[in-house]
């Protein structure tokens, strides 16, 4: 009768733990040649063109196919970014903008080949592009911003060369070519994958690739990963040589912390979107390289509707942008890792140039907070939600708590509201939420393309919901102002009427940062805030 | 008792029949509940940096959500009869595709935590109701109480953290196998069972390490429950006059504690086990995001946060039907464990 055993528990314990002594891990040899890129996010088509596209999915496209032109880069601060003013070509030898401005003719490599093996022809460019411009796909929407509408703009002048015609000298037309969308595809695959309800073959581009790019995709799990492997007879790169890495895998792991201990132990080799936390501790630590890149072309607001009351009114809207506690914020939200947009000094009460964004002329000050809301009419403040999105929940949690605080202090009494991202986007679109943080993102950051798109009109991206004539006027002109001191003038005049209409306020630009192992070298900020894996390499 | 297998199955297929309008009613009900929430799938999935009006309406169209709620219903409706659950925005694959990769996953995780939870509790529930009050009981208490308090995200970046980053004992918790091995072919979709299938015992044992650490703190939620109610059922059972006689005329002590007693307080496990079961596939979503585990709850919470219907729409319907054989199951299992158990 007696039992007095631990056995059945011990045993479990024991065969827990021999399970757990790990044979030796047999890693491939190719380890060194192989890039292990860990994300939260995942890939979920192989055509970014497709609405619902992620992040990780224009990445991708960017080395599994070429466009006729890409950004060159630059060093920012010891940095280096994308440079949107250097444009070199990538699958065009050279290119020429005439006179005018009217007319971009690009020359094809003679050496080009698509993964196929066969050539890439004009013909597969104006495929391409009509595609872009003509079917139903996000791609129409981008080069709509560089005044590229109509199939009828893309002209084939012999099988290697290709000219551009454009309504307006615009600015933004060649660059609009080296974003993600417009991308070449071999027009004899595609169509043979098109059917009559879908002409530009979008279904089947979505889970194969057609294109001449730097990497081949090797498997494709939407949602999990996607390994890649090297095209050797690329040669679009720096050095004319294929790409560094044989293989690229792409995985997902959602958790943050888990990214961060996969690259600490060496098992990942490159990460960009851990925890500001996590970022701090490990660079603290020293054993990684970490490269902080503010996003110059991302920022992140505190928005108001100055549609509805009593955010249309713009002394309220002075006394928020007097009431906020930035340095505790940007100390809570990102352990002050970015560049901020606050606590400038404008000596003459003038803006010190005409670009966006700029730091505005602001600083927590609770009696000038105070003396704008009695101006308003509101001297006993009054209530008022703050919402953010639930993906957004690690910055702007302590964020929002710190608003809440501060705005009491003046008699603002402020509602915290945590919305679903699909909820946030949807109330932001209808204009309804009075109060609220997001962010925003541009590909070509120039600053009439920022006031053209996120001042004016009634459209999502508007979150002030300003509608201001004067400002909508001098942004139109400024977009096909060809001298540069009079566009300079324009964004001065811009930036003052922000400062003074106070629409939105804008808190920071966050960095990026590139957590790596110490032997990865070459990489750069990109527009697409992604990594370009084909500037990576290994020492 | 002749007929003691018969009247289980014709007593199953009962069941399965009339669970049927049940089914019918969870689907209704969550493509309803989708289209009532607040948030608008077009507008989120519409979020490129110059993602217009005209995209969301095409999105709207692709997804079939400009036609008005009832006529959604009856297309959505039809779609089911027809074996399709419709397309996933946010991977961009029909549901069903994306389920029957995923639900293997799930299932294997969630089979090898219930094994290991009653390998775990059963013996320790017998344990402390056979020394009730003592050392043993109260110890048995303690890591219960722990093992329910500890919330299992917690658990599993802990046991991440100690297995993984200070020992480096287990692999990287990246999903299901290593990214270097190279999968064998798909029969069952369980990994454990695809290797030994195709004879490679290397990666078998790839795929069960990166099995441990998850299933293990997943096991750790549901020990409490199990032991506890094993314990309170085997005290019943240890208390009765059957076990008293047993005794009394001298018996073996592992015919008594086990033959007669426990197979007698197996009964509420049984249902508790098939309970936590259900519970643990779609809750387990936590340990899924912090093991990367390609499984079907993770799926699914990311699909409610963008609003995609269909895949939503898809998991509902698949854990309704899972929940529905899995109480069929447990039903036999009843039948097996006490032939008596024949009432409707």
């Amino acid at each position: 009768m007696r039992f007095v055993s631990f056995r059945p528990a011990t045993s479990v314990l024991a065969a827990t733990a021999l399970l757990l002594i790990a044979t030796a891990p047999s890693q491939a040899q190719t380890r060194a040649e192989t890039l292990r890129y860990v994300t939260g996010s995942a890939v979920n088509t192989l055509d970014p063109n497709i609405p619902g596209s992620t992040r990780e999915s224009f990445a991708l496209s960017m080395s599994t196919y070429d466009r006729l032109v890409a950004f060159g880069r630059k060093q920012l601060n010891g940095k280096w970014v994308f440079d949107l003013d250097t444009i070199t070509g990538e699958l065009a030898e050279s290119y020429d903008v005439s006179p005018d401005g009217l007319k971009l003719t690009f020359r094809l490599r003679k050496d080009a080949k698509f993964q196929d093996g066969s050539p890439v022809t004009a013909e597969d460019v104006k495929w391409s592009l009509d595609r872009c411009v003509t079917a139903p796909i996000l791609g129409k929407a981008q080069l709509l911003t560089g005044s590229l509408t109509s199939a009828d703009q893309f002209k084939v002048i012999d099988p290697l060369t290709i000219e551009v015609t454009l309504p307006k000298p615009d600015k933004l037309a060649l660059p609009n070519l080296a974003t993600v969308y417009p991308m070449i595809i071999n027009s004899k695959l595609a169509k043979s994958h098109a059917t009559a309800d879908d002409p530009w073959a979008t279904a089947w581009l979505k889970e194969h690739t057609a294109g001449s790019g730097a990497y081949v995709v090797e498997t494709f799990k939407p949602g999990e990963q996607v390994i890649l492997k090297r095209d050797e007879a690329w040669n679009r790169g720096s050095a004319n040589k294929p790409a560094f890495f044989k293989r690229v895998i792409v995985q997902s792991v959602p958790e943050p912390a888990t990214r961060a201990n996969l690259v600490e132990r060496g098992d990942a080799d490159l990460v960009v979107d851990l925890q500001a936390s996590d970022v701090q501790s490990l660079e603290a630590k020293g054993k990684l390289k970490v490269v902080s890149t503010p996003q110059y072309n991302a920022i992140t607001y505190v928005s108001m509707n100055n549609q509805m009351p009593p955010f249309d009114n713009v002394n309220v809207r002075r006394a928020i942008a007097y009431a906020l506690p930035y340095d505790d914020m940007f100390k809570a939200a990102l352990f002050g890792r970015g560049a901020p947009l606050f606590g400038a000094t404008w000596p003459d009460g003038k803006p010190l140039n005409g670009i966006y964004p700029f730091q505005q002329p602001v600083k927590l000050d609770l009696d000038k907070a105070r003396e704008y809301l009695k101006a308003a009419g509101l001297p006993e403040g009054f209530s008022t939600t703050f919402s953010f999105n639930v993906g957004q929940s690690s910055t702007a949690e302590p964020m929002a708590a710190l608003v809440k605080e501060s705005l009491g202090k003046i008699g603002i009494k402020v509602d915290i509201q945590k919305l679903p991202d699909a909820q946030m986007s949807t109330q932001i679109n209808e204009k309804k939420l009075p109060f609220y943080t997001e962010g925003i993102v541009a590909w070509l950051p120039s600053t009439d393309y920022f006031y053209r798109n996120f001042y004016t009109g009634n459209q999502r991206w508007n979150y002030s919901s300003i509608n201001n004539p004067d400002l909508a006027t001098i942004a139109q002109e400024a977009r096909f102002e060809p001298d540069k001191a009079k566009y300079e003038e324009a964004g001065r005049k811009l930036n003052a009427m922000h400062a003074d209409l106070m629409p939105q306020i804008m808190l920071w630009q966050p960095n990026q940062d590139a957590v790596m192992a110490a032997s990865v070298e070459g990489y750069t900020y990109e527009f697409h805030r992604q990594v370009d894996y084909r500037d990576v390499s290994r020492k | 008792m002749t007929t003691g297998l018969g009247a289980t199955l014709l007593r199953a297929g009962r069941r399965l029949l009339s669970s049927l309008p049940a089914l019918f009613g969870v689907l209704v009900f969550t493509f309803l509940l989708m289209r009532v929430l607040p948030g608008d799938p077009a507008v989120f999935f519409a979020s490129g940096p110059n993602a217009g009006k005209e995209e969301i309406e095409q999105i709207r169209k692709q997804m079939g959500l400009n036609r008005p709620v009832p006529e959604q219903l009856v297309f959505y409706l039809s779609d089911i009869g027809h074996g399709n659950l419709g397309r996933s925005m946010m991977t961009g694959q029909p549901v069903l595709k994306d389920l029957r990769e995923r639900l293997p996953a799930s299932l294997e995780l969630t089979f090898t935590a219930l094994l290991i939870a009653l390998i775990a509790a059963v013996p320790l529930g017998v344990l402390a109701a056979l020394r009730p009050g003592s050392i043993v009981d109260h110890g048995v208490r303690l890591f219960c109480a722990l093992g329910v308090c500890v919330p299992t995200f917690v658990s599993g970046l802990l046991l991440i953290y100690v297995f993984y980053y200070l020992l480096g004992l287990a692999p990287d918790p990246t999903g299901r196998i290593d990214v270097f091995t190279s999968l064998p072919p798909q029969r069952t979709g369980f990994l454990s069972i695809d290797f030994l299938l195709a004879g490679d015992v290397e990666g078998w044992w790839a795929a069960c390490k990166q099995l441990i650490l998850p299933a293990v703190s997943m096991a750790l939620f549901v020990i409490a429950p199990l032991a506890r109610i094993t314990r309170a059922s085997m005290l019943v059972s240890l208390g009765s006059d059957f076990v008293r006689t047993a005794r009394s005329v001298g018996l073996s002590w592992h015919k008594v504690v086990v033959t007669y007693a426990l197979r007698n307080a197996i009964l509420p496990v049984i249902t508790i086990a098939g309970i936590v079961f259900s519970t643990m596939l779609g809750a387990n979503v936590l340990v899924e995001k912090v093991f990367s585990w390609p499984g079907v709850a993770s799926y699914a919470l990311d699909a409610l946060l963008s609003s995609d219907y269909a895949p939503v729409q898809g998991f509902v319907l698949l854990m309704a039907s899972l929940f529905v054989l899995v109480n069929l199951v447990v039903d036999i299992c009843y039948g097996i464990a006490d032939p008596r158990v024949s009432i409707e």
